[in-house]
């Protein structure tokens, strides 16, 4: 609403054709150097974070201990799982066949098992592999290996049976392979009357373990994208703290005419710095607190074996390199978030 | 330089007007007071030429930019071209004295030579070379004051506003706050200066624009005695409606019949 009466002698067109050209004039006047900028912006945010080294001390800090969690986390659910993996590849279904059954039957009955699907792999073993066998492992065993004539060992052979040890995809269905042995007339032709078949015996430890690597797999998963959650929470709270108090400054900066990138720049340069700290510091922690643990875990059965060799061998930078990505990624997303919030406000 | 046309602004919840049908043209190089008590609205008016508000109605044009134009991502390149000095000084308190002045030149892109050029002539100018590398909270109020007024004025606006830039000083300190700002006014730049403090109007003789409840009452171009209850005009005008002075308005005529 303009009351031309109040305006000076100009016209009010005049005025504003001035007005819009002064525009236009000041559209033009920043002159742009987007990297004498981004240099500012670095060196403004590595002051910063020195100026106020207590609060990035608290900030990378606190960002250290939750990568910390997230990588015991993560670790805790590829152990889990190994683990239970290991345990499932060691459970195997026994079929014992009769004593002096021969190499060439038990390769027959090998090929009329390995057609079905569920099979991972079958190994054999005629009597006298499985004497051989028994003597390995018991070969420190004196007592044993002094009464082992060849009298007693013509009789153990006559005695044992002879063995095909089947390892499966899916212990959850084993009734295609039951259907063989039960059904198949060769493997009725040649079965042990006196040891029936291991299948049935270990059901139930045979699916306590499955169930077990089944927790292991999506509950290791859920945990860490619930870890992931609250440590991102946490790091974004205390970054938001850290900004928050600085309010003012970022008021100040817009009064004087800074431009939102130029405001915001050191604020994530700073909590980039803190996610890069914080990163080489979880890292470290991590290895050697996890070198350090792993042989006792390994002494209760635990397998350790895949993040130890992670850690031992040249990919040890790729981790390193994956914590100081996640700090810095999360330390910039909290900052930019909590900054966004007082540069809109003011 | 300074235009503002019937420019109204209430905030919201309020029923009364911050600033109503406010007219104000301040010539290039001129230096006004704004004067008035609190919540006269000259805070408002001043919020309105940083364009921190937006007003309800009005025009305002500030060196050649009408402020309907100028879009929120033109904010920050608008205020490049003010001087703003703060009651408050505003100043950024992890960064040194000579940071803080290079901050305003920096996000108007200068290179790092022209700013290492400018910066120590401008804290020459406020007296404050041997302050540089000092933080603002190592400064007193009118250092840091000295300090704002050197960010406001090393782009070399053509209009500096200050909002009671005196408010928290001394009285020795404001007169020396208010001997730069005439210095910096005698170098062309147009000031306006908002205050409550009598002495400084009454000593420096310039422009005086009175506001109350959000209108100005007064407007005295030479200044003078100011109060804020009797602005000369309003002194005037009762002192010639006393009984027996002799300027006393004559009555209407009637009509003769």
């Amino acid at each position: 609403m303009i009351r031309k009466n109040n305006l000076p002698k100009e016209s009010k067109k005049d005025l504003k054709k001035a007005a819009k050209k002064g525009l236009r004039t000041m559209r033009k006047t920043r002159a742009k150097h987007p990297l004498r900028e981004e240099g500012r912006i670095i060196k403004y945010g590595a002051k910063g974070f020195g100026r106020n080294i207590w609060l990035s001390s608290a900030a990378t800090i606190v960002m250290a201990i939750t990568l910390i969690i997230l990588f015991v986390t993560v670790v805790a659910s590829v152990i889990l799982t190994n683990t239970a993996n290991m345990m499932r590849d060691k459970i195997d279904i026994t079929i014992y066949f009769q004593p002096k059954t021969s190499a060439e039957t038990l390769g027959e009955l090998k090929n009329i098992i390995s057609k079905d699907g569920n099979i991972k792999s079958v190994v054999v073993s005629t009597s006298e592999e499985e004497y051989e066998k028994f003597l390995a492992e018991n070969a420190e065993s004196d007592e044993i290996l002094n009464v082992l004539d060849d009298e007693m060992k013509a009789l153990m052979i006559s005695k044992m049976q002879a063995t095909m040890r089947i390892k499966v995809y899916d212990v959850d269905n084993l009734d295609s392979i039951k259907n063989v042995v039960e059904k198949d007339e060769k493997f009725q032709k040649y079965l042990d009357e006196e040891m029936a078949p291991t299948y049935d015996v270990n059901q139930v430890e045979i699916a306590t373990i499955t169930s077990w690597a089944r927790i292991a797999r999506t509950g290791g998963l859920v945990l860490a994208i619930v870890f992931l959650v609250i440590s991102v929470l946490i790091i974004f709270s205390t970054i938001r703290m850290a900004i928050f108090s600085r309010r003012e400054e970022i008021y100040m900066m817009k009064l004087v005419g800074a431009d939102k990138h130029f405001i915001r720049g050191p604020f994530l340069v700073e909590a980039e710095i803190c996610g890069v700290i914080a990163g080489l510091i979880a890292a470290t922690v991590s290895y050697f607190g996890f070198m350090f643990l792993a042989p006792k875990l390994s002494g209760y059965g635990i397998n350790v074996d895949e993040i130890v060799t992670l850690l031992e061998s040249n990919k040890l930078i790729l981790v390193y390199l994956v914590f100081v990505g996640a700090g810095i990624i999360i330390g910039r997303v909290s900052a930019d978030l909590a900054v966004s919030k007082y540069l809109h406000k003011a | 330089m300074i235009l503002l046309d019937s420019v109204s602004k209430t905030y919201p919840g309020d029923e009364k007007p911050a600033l109503d049908e406010v007219s104000l043209h301040i010539e290039p190089n001129e230096f006004v007071f704004l004067v008035g008590k609190s919540g006269a609205g000259k805070s408002t008016l001043m919020k309105m030429i940083t364009k921190e508000e937006v007003p309800d109605s009005g025009k305002i044009i500030i060196g050649g930019i009408d402020l309907d134009y100028v879009k929120k991502r033109h904010i920050p390149g608008y205020r490049r071209r003010l001087g703003v000095v703060f009651q408050d000084f505003k100043l950024l308190p992890r960064r040194t004295v000579y940071e803080n002045v290079a901050f305003a030149l920096e996000i108007a892109g200068m290179s790092g030579k022209e700013i290492r050029r400018t910066v120590p002539k401008v804290l020459e100018l406020v007296d404050l070379l041997d302050q540089a590398k000092k933080f603002p909270d190592q400064l007193s109020g009118g250092q840091q004051q000295r300090v704002s007024i050197a960010r406001s004025v090393a782009r070399q606006p053509k209009i500096l506003i200050a909002d009671e830039p005196t408010a928290n000083l001394d009285k020795l300190t404001t007169e020396e706050i208010i001997g730069l700002l005439k210095k910096i006014n005698d170098f062309g730049t147009t000031i306006l200066v908002t205050t409550h403090n009598e002495n400084i109007v009454n000593n420096l003789q310039k422009r005086v624009v009175t506001m109350k409840d959000g209108r100005i009452i007064d407007d005295q171009k030479n200044g003078g005695i100011y109060k804020l209850d009797e602005t000369p005009s309003l002194k005037l005008k009762r002192e010639m409606q006393a009984p027996g002075h002799a300027l006393k308005p004559r009555p209407k005529p009637r009509m003769i019949q």
